[in-house]
C-alpha cells in the first residue's frame, strides 16, 4: 500500500466514550514535525485507508465525470487483454490455432484464448455455422459476461460463404448475434486474423459507453 | 457366396416375399425384397446367411418411388450383401431393422431426415444432423434450394 499524504486522514475528533476509544485504535504512530523531512514509511490502517481514499474518488469523479476518468482505464485494459473462446467449427479454427502458434504469436497482443466462456470477452466464429450448432453458439455468446464483442471470421461466417443457399448453413452469423469485425479470406491468413484483432482494439479503444 | 447360393437359403425363409437375388459386382449379390417381409429378412440374413454387420442403411428418392439400402458385411464370408426394398411415396413405410442389428438406428434417423422414410418401431426417431423442428426433407429432389432469407423464416427454430 502507498503511503497516503497526512493532510487527507481526518485527524481524532474528541466526541463521546464510545466514539473517543475508536479513535484511539486510529491515532497513527509517529508525529510529523512540521519542517523535518519525512524519511519513514507511514504505516497506514485499512480503517483509515478506506474512508479516506473513498473520499478523494468520490470527489475526482465528481469533478472529471466517471465516463472522462474511468472508461479509459477500462477500455486500455480491455483491448489489450482480449481473452476469445477456445473453440474451432471449421477450416478457420486451423488458421485461429496457427494464429497461437510460434510464428505468428498473437499472445503479444494479450489475446489468449480460454476453454470457458465465463472467462472470455470475445467470441471468434471461425468456420460454417450450421443450424444445428446455432443455439449452442448463442448459448456460449449468452454465458459470457459483459463488455463482449464478436469478430466472424472467413466468409462462411460472415455471410455463409459458397454453402450460402445450403438447406442446414446460417447464411451469417450476424442474424445469430452482434458481430463487431468481419474477416474476409476462406480461410483468412493469421495475418488477416491479427489485423481483425487490432480493429477491434480500435473499437474498444473509442468506446464511450 | 454367389446369388443363386444365397436365394437358395433365403427362399424357402421368405416364400413369396423374395423377388429376386440379382448379380451385383464385388458383393455376394443384390437381394430385393418385399417391404411386408422386411423382420423376416434381416434375421434370415443375420441368422442364416451368418452377415452379422450392418454397415450402411440408405434411402433414395426415384421421384415415383423411394428405395430403401442395406449394406450387410460377412466376416466368415468376408463379403457384402446389399438389401434392397421399394416403398411408394404416399406411405414411405418400413420396418426397422434395430431390433437385428441395433447400429441401424444411426442410419435409419439419417435416412429419415433426409429422404423422409419412416421406419417402424424405431426407439428414437427424431432429427440427427438438422436441429429440432426443422421443417424439411432435404435430400429429396422435390426440394429447392432457397434464397438465405426465405430458409431463415421457414426455419425458425432457434
Amino acid at each position: 500500500m502507498g503511503r497516503l499524504s497526512a493532510a487527507s486522514v481526518p485527524p481524532p475528533t474528541p466526541g463521546p466514550a464510545s466514539a473517543s476509544a475508536v479513535a484511539e485504535e486510529l491515532v497513527p504512530g509517529p508525529v510529523r514535525e512540521p519542517g523535518v523531512p519525512f524519511v519513514e514509511i507511514e504505516a497506514v490502517r485499512a480503517k483509515e485507508f478506506v474512508p479516506a481514499a473513498k473520499e478523494a474518488l468520490t470527489d475526482l469523479i465528481a469533478e472529471q465525470g466517471q465516463q472522462k476518468l474511468i472508461r479509459p482505464v477500462f477500455n486500455w485494459a480491455g483491448r489489450n487483454s482480449l481473452f476469445p473462446l477456445h473453440w474451432g467449427l471449421a477450416c478457420c479454427a486451423i488458421e485461429f490455432a496457427a494464429a497461437f502458434g510460434a510464428r505468428w504469436d498473437a499472445e503479444r497482443f494479450g489475446v489468449v484464448p480460454r476453454s470457458s466462456p465465463r472467462q472470455c470477452d470475445l467470441m471468434i466464429v471461425n468456420g460454417t455455422v450450421t443450424w444445428k450448432v446455432a443455439h449452442k453458439l448463442v448459448t456460449l455468446y449468452e454465458q459470457m459476461p459483459e463488455p463482449k464483442w464478436v469478430i466472424a471470421m472467413g466468409n462462411c461466417a460472415t455471410g455463409g460463404g459458397p454453402f450460402r443457399t445450403a438447406y442446414s448453413v446460417v447464411p451469417g452469423v450476424d442474424k445469430l448475434v452482434p458481430v463487431d469485425v468481419y474477416i474476409a479470406g476462406c480461410p483468412p491468413r493469421p495475418e488477416a486474423m491479427l489485423d481483425g484483432i487490432l480493429q477491434l482494439e480500435k473499437l474498444i479503444r473509442e468506446r464511450k459507453e | 457366396m454367389k446369388p443363386e447360393e444365397v436365394a437358395g437359403v433365403l427362399g424357402p425363409k421368405l416364400g413369396d416375399k423374395l423377388l429376386g437375388v440379382d448379380p451385383f459386382e464385388g458383393t455376394a449379390g443384390r437381394v430385393r425384397f418385399d417391404r411386408s417381409g422386411a423382420l423376416a429378412m434381416f434375421t434370415s440374413a443375420r441368422d442364416d446367411l451368418g452377415f452379422a454387420h450392418l454397415s450402411m442403411v440408405g434411402g433414395i428418392d426415384w421421384v415415383d418411388h423411394r428405395e430403401v439400402v442395406y449394406a450387410l458385411w460377412s466376416d466368415g464370408a468376408k463379403q457384402y450383401l446389399l438389401l434392397s426394398t421399394n416403398v411408394p411415396v404416399d406411405d414411405p413405410h418400413v420396418e426397422s431393422a434395430s431390433g437385428v442389428w441395433p447400429s441401424a438406428a444411426w442410419h435409419e434417423r439419417e435416412a429419415w431426415e433426409m429422404v423422409d422414410i419412416t421406419f417402424d418401431h424405431h426407439p428414437d426417431l427424431r432429427h440427427l444432423l438438422m436441429p429440432d423442428g426443422y421443417a424439411f426433407h432435404p435430400l429429396l429432389r422435390s426440394f429447392k434450394l432457397h434464397e438465405p432469407e426465405e430458409l431463415e423464416v421457414k426455419s425458425r427454430h432457434v
